[in-house]
């Protein structure tokens, strides 16, 4: 692990961090929902996550400062992300993060979005305040097998812990067919807490899977 | 325009958005007490009222919206400017 460095993102990591929200929002499909859901060609999503990151909203899977990096030689090949879900009394970060999409997106996009909103509402879970959200978490294939995310994973909760001493839990939302994600995390000792399936077919062509869940890990404090 | 009119426009945007026709704007209502507001008829939500109003609110004044008073304060704002 030595020749591993984990640290906080900085502003010059923001094109790669963009990458790893693509590559996790894919999961194990083809399907970009930032692109489907709102009329976009994945550059242009890469583009406006890059813009949503520059902004730095603080509490939502889109800040900077809700990112960790690992670095390798000199460059990136890891990044998660992870917040603690209304911190300091932050707005909720379903809000945070509409209030990025839509001042980034555009009125053209949200007026697509409203064609196609009824088609993913099933899936769509609430956070649990003062919980630890891990949300982005990814590898770049090459550095996968090598223990990297035991030593991501104790990162990320250290630093929450930090944030906040009584911290009680951490949650993902991961939609059912990221297989390989899933283990991972049952590995580090989550649970699948709750499940939530729509049964609109067409959700297919917008989302990676019509399935997700709520897989949880409760700390002793 | 006045702030009766703007809360009678707003209410009817968020009966529409949030698909509740019992819904009364009080000056406190926060997303947490809206069952449908969720992340997709958040933005949804904020569109139309772009639209309705003729306004644009910068990320900033988004940021600062916590409760439905902050909205039609908002409102109020950027419609006489």
């Amino acid at each position: 692990m030595s020749e591993y460095l984990i640290r906080k993102a900085i502003v010059n990591d923001i094109p790669f961090l963009a990458d790893v929200v693509i590559a996790s929002e894919k999961g194990m499909s083809d399907r970009l929902s930032f692109a489907t859901l709102f009329n976009k060609t994945e550059a242009e999503v890469k583009d406006l996550i890059m813009l949503m990151l520059e902004e730095e909203t603080e509490g939502c899977e889109l800040s900077l400062s809700s990112f960790i990096i690992t670095e390798f030689e000199g460059r990136p090949i890891s990044g998660s992300g992870a917040w603690i879900e209304g911190l300091n009394g932050a707005l909720p970060s379903k809000i945070l993060k509409s209030n990025l999409i839509s001042y980034t997106f555009g009125e053209k996009s949200v007026r697509y979005l409203r064609t196609k909103a009824h088609i993913v509402q099933d899936v769509l879970i609430e956070r649990e305040p003062m919980t630890l959200q891990l949300e982005y978490f990814h590898i770049l294939n090459e550095h996968l097998g090598k223990g990297l995310d035991a030593d991501l994973m104790h990162r990320i909760e250290e630093n929450a812990r930090a944030q906040y001493p009584g911290l009680g839990k951490v949650q993902c939302q991961i939609f059912k067919n990221s297989v390989f994600s899933i283990k991972i995390l049952l590995r580090h000792g989550f649970r699948i807490a709750k499940s939530y399936k729509s049964a609109d077919e067409e959700i297919f062509d917008y989302l990676p899977y019509n399935e997700k869940l709520v897989m949880e890990k409760e700390f002793k404090n | 325009m006045e702030r009766t009119l703007i809360t009678e426009k707003l209410a009817a945007i968020f009966r529409n958005v949030f698909n509740d026709d019992a819904i009364i704007l009080r000056d406190d209502l926060t997303a947490n007490e809206v069952a449908n507001w969720d992340s997709l008829t958040h933005m949804l939500m904020i569109g139309e009222v772009e639209k309705v109003f003729s306004v644009r609110f910068k990320l900033k004044e988004l940021g600062k919206l916590e409760n439905v008073k902050n909205l039609v304060d908002l409102i109020e704002q950027k419609v006489k400017s």
